[in-house]
């Protein structure tokens, strides 16, 4: 048997409440402020703090600080905030095609704040090499959004970071023992830090300043014997002389080392969560020398453009002068996401695409190598 | 310059539909959006070895081929349903209230979640009925009523759902008290409230037991690869149907005629767009805000008029154990301070006192959407007010790591799982994050307000009045159908059809 709902003790009157709701709020809406509506809001500006975008930035300062690096500081239009630890894109116009490379920060997040922020490049490629030979103080540049994960997380981290550095792989943990000793951030850093000889240690002044009870560092030379300096290549024995109880690791530095220290690593049998490695290399391949044609799709443009089995999608299209996203370059981000309209590629590095952008036939331009004949769209920068 | 009968401004879950409708309408049409990825808040991110879900808890009124809800109708109608793969969610909620003594555990299908609720509750069982049949009546009225386009005959309303008129003024408070539903059964079945974001005194009882019903009756679904693969199903559609998408591309001005219409487009590099009809997935505030130089009074006031609804925080998770080693048992959690939500609200205004959280274990639903041995866990809350715009920059990633751990310690309390010691991935999305992927003012996820005024019945009468610029409508959370996945994409085939209409009458 339906029941029938009454609130009031008529029912007619809970009919009448009812036609009252449109006139009700048709007078509200006319009660609003005739005022401006905002073009903006408070929370949305910050966010532009924290996400500023691409930015110019004007090249202040060249320190040289090893015979092969050199750190490049900058004057940003805003002031940004990151988190120690994080890549930013530098970019710039290099004869007539814009490139752009992910760097480290290894200035403090609190520089940013007052628009200031430093990359410490080592030379060894086309990017760097322009950097090492062109760039002057004055000139502008474009960088990125702070990207990138390989940042102290006081949530899922052990108190104690174990930090584990490779030649210029130094440079996030000199961000981060900033950030320490500026207050920033509350943890105890171990910063391991190889290189050939005690001429290549970058910022070796700077860091032993900074070290104190929360931060300590230890010099390893593979290429020197010198006292004060520990020698030979950093694995579990030279960790467990410094270190004991619960730490997590983080390491940057070159492919070669991440190989040595996985194994060497085993010995402590740390979980997943307790490494972290700062993923800035893509795949390489080595393969036969094929020439193919990519057509790709641009906003409303077209183009065709000369691509080479050795070299990624994302460099045959950056060659050919074409504007298209780039941040990691290592397959992560996502940022250069493109839609693969026929052909193949192969991606020989870790896929680390979503699961619905394989089903979809979305792929990652920066760690992909043509197989083929491709044709693609891609997103404008 | 470029012309197209049709320009929808976002993709997310509004705009997406918006534009499949236009499409087979027979219009040409683009979608522009600022971001690289479709979908709005209906994607996912990696990390590590794990596939986050972004936000979709539990997809609403989808059911299954043979009991199928709304959503899946519309869905079958854009064709998309069999683009992508559907997994059904086990139950429906488990809410936890520790400090009322309120734990319990609810599942789908009308009868089982009332004998369940007689189980808790001794003597709800009348009441809770009323309930559904009062719920069941409100889905059949509101089929009558779209099925009319909104133009409802009042003598056959309340002549065949004289219960929908009668109780559809009230909030959903004075429903349950008039249904003389036990407290401690309005405190279960009150349990979804922070899914639509208002309280239970301001919020119109037919939008909540309209909600409320649909999810039990039908049950709640979830793709397998994500929200993503939604979205993604739904471009593929666009494509299919001769649509342009454009991502990395925002549009920063709407042209207006010398009557005031929309005469065109302006995307971030200055591309001009020549086109009549633009249907806005995005804030109206943002459009009257920013991207018209002149707007009609009236749309002023009325946009002022309104309120924005909470502003979205959301912790994930990646664990390096399975859901059962932590003891995570459940798919769905509310874990409340209070079950009074006037009170609740009331609570979640500050950073320093909001201790709510809707929680999921994806795990729990789809038990290989992470690698054997591990789960995968997100935790959302709602922010009643401002009060992340007191949080500067350089505070912001330790007032994140503050709530973040505020969420882990309560749900370890509320539940009896351990985690904080396996987590492997952590990321955290706050109001700024929000603000900066979707432009949402103020970081709010959840659109206008569902308050007293300006609930679900009177948006939808005045469909036709709120439309007062001749060319420009509105899809997704801020429109007539207000906030979540289901209203957003119902939002995008009204105003994409709606748009259609517009321009077989006016070209
Ligand atoms: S640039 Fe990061 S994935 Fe390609």
């Amino acid at each position: 048997m339906p029941f029938t709902f009454k609130k009031q003790i008529f029912g007619f009157m809970d009919l009448i409440r009812f036609t009252k709701m449109v006139p009700k709020r048709r007078e509200k809406l006319a009660e609003g402020s005739a005022e401006k509506i905002p073009a903006t809001y408070r929370v949305n500006e910050t966010a532009k703090i924290l996400h500023p975008g691409y930015q110019s930035a004007k090249l202040v300062k060249i320190t040289q600080n090893t015979a092969d690096t050199k750190t490049y500081e900058f004057e940003t239009d805003k002031p940004f905030y990151f988190r120690a630890g994080q890549y930013m894109t530098l970019g710039t116009n290099v004869n007539g095609s814009e490139a752009s490379r992910p760097y480290a920060v290894s200035s403090a997040p609190g520089a940013a704040l007052g628009k200031r922020v430093a990359f410490t490049v080592k030379k060894c490629g086309f990017f760097s090499g322009y950097l090492f030979d062109n760039a002057k103080e004055g000139d502008i540049f474009t960088v990125g959004d702070p990207s990138g994960e390989f940042c102290y997380e006081p949530l899922k981290d052990a108190k104690h970071v174990v930090a584990v550095a490779g030649g210029s792989g130094i440079t996030p943990f000199y961000s981060m023992a900033q950030a320490i000793a500026d207050g920033t951030m509350d943890f105890k850093l171990t910063i391991f830090y190889g290189a050939k000889t005690e001429e290549d240690l970058i910022f070796k002044k700077e860091l032993d300043a900074l070290g104190s009870d929360k931060i300590r560092l230890v010099y390893v030379l593979s290429d020197e014997k010198k006292a004060g300096y520990e020698s030979g290549f950093i694995g579990a024995d030279l960790i467990s002389k410094y270190v004991s109880g619960d730490f997590t690791v983080m390491m940057c530095g070159p492919q070669a080392m991440y190989a040595f220290l996985d194994k060497e690593l085993k010995k402590f049998d740390l979980p997943p969560r307790r490494i972290k490695k700062e993923a800035n290399t893509v795949g390489v391949r080595d393969v036969k020398e094929e020439h193919y044609k990519i057509k790709v799709k641009i906003g409303f443009e077209s183009y065709t453009v000369d691509a080479d089995s050795r070299e990624t999608v994302l460099v045959a299209l950056e060659r050919a002068g074409l504007k298209v996203p780039a941040k990691c370059r290592a397959g992560g981000c996502g940022f250069c996401h493109a839609k693969l309209v026929s052909g193949s590629f192969s991606i020989p590095g870790a896929d680390k695409r979503r699961l619905a952008d394989s089903k979809f036939g979305y792929f990652h331009p920066c760690c992909s190598y043509p197989d083929s004949d491709m044709e693609i769209i891609a997103n404008k920068a | 310059m470029t012309k197209y009968d049709a320009v929808v401004i976002g993709a997310g879950n509004g705009g997406l539909v918006a534009a499949i409708r236009l499409l087979q309408g027979g219009l040409k049409t683009l979608i522009v959006e600022k971001h690289n990825l479709p979908g709005g808040f209906a994607t996912s991110f990696r990390r590590g070895r794990f596939e986050f879900e972004a936000s979709l808890h539990e997809l609403n009124d989808f059911g299954a081929a043979n009991n199928a809800g709304d959503v899946r109708v519309l869905f079958d109608e854009l064709g998309v349903t069999d683009k992508i793969e559907w997994i059904q969610i086990p139950e429906a909620y488990r809410v936890i209230a520790r400090s009322e003594n309120l734990d319990a555990t609810m599942p789908f299908g009308v009868q089982a979640f009332i004998d369940k609720m007689e189980a808790y509750v001794p003597g709800s069982r009348e009441s809770v009925t009323k309930f559904f049949e009062l719920a069941e009546e409100i889905r059949l009225a509101q089929a009558y009523s779209s099925s009319v386009n909104g133009q409802t005959d009042s003598k056959y309303m309340v002549a065949n759902y004289g219960n929908f008129v009668r109780c559809g003024s009230y909030s959903v408070n004075q429903v349950l008290k008039t249904l003389k539903m036990p407290q401690k059964a309005v405190d279960i079945i009150s349990a979804y409230w922070c899914y639509l974001g208002a309280n239970l005194d301001d919020m119109s009882f037919v939008h909540y037991a309209s909600m409320v019903n649909r999810y039990i009756l039908r049950g709640a679904a979830m793709p397998k690869m994500r929200s993503h693969e939604i979205s993604l199903a739904m471009v593929e559609r666009i494509r299919e149907l001769g649509g342009d998408v454009l991502f990395n591309t925002e549009a920063v001005k709407i042209l207006t005629d010398a009557e005031g219409g929309v005469s065109g487009v302006v995307l971030d590099d200055g591309t001009e767009i020549a086109t009549r009809h633009v249907v806005c997935n995005c804030a109206p505030h943002v459009v009257y805000g920013k991207m018209m130089d002149k707007v009609p009074e009236a749309e002023v006031r009325a946009t002022n008029a309104r309120k924005f609804a909470g502003r979205g925080f959301t912790m994930f998770l990646g664990l390096d154990r399975s859901a059962d080693e932590l003891g995570i048992e459940n798919h769905n959690y509310f874990l409340y301070d209070t079950m009074d939500s006037v009170k609740q609200y009331d609570r979640m205004r500050t950073i320093a006192d909001n201790d709510v959280q809707a929680t999921v274990c994806l795990n729990r639903a789809l038990p290989d959407c992470s690698p054997e041995g591990t789960c995968m866990m997100y935790f959302t809350t709602l922010y009643m007010s401002d009060d992340w715009a007191n949080v500067k920059a350089e505070d912001y990633f330790k007032t994140k790591d503050y709530v973040a751990d505020k969420m882990i310690a309560r749900f370890e309390r509320d539940t009896g799982a351990k985690i904080r010691d396996h987590i492997e991935e952590i990321s955290v999305a706050t109001p700024m994050t929000y603000a900066r992927y979707c432009g949402h003012p103020q970081g709010v996820i959840y659109g206008y307000e569902s308050q007293y005024w300006d609930g679900l019945m009177p948006r939808l009468q005045m469909m036709a009045e709120d439309h007062r610029i001749r060319g420009l409508r509105f899809a997704g959370g801020y429109s007539m159908r207000l906030s979540g996945y289901s209203s957003a994409y119902f939002s995008g085939d009204i105003s994409g059809r709606q748009t259609v209409g517009d321009f077989k009458r006016e070209g």
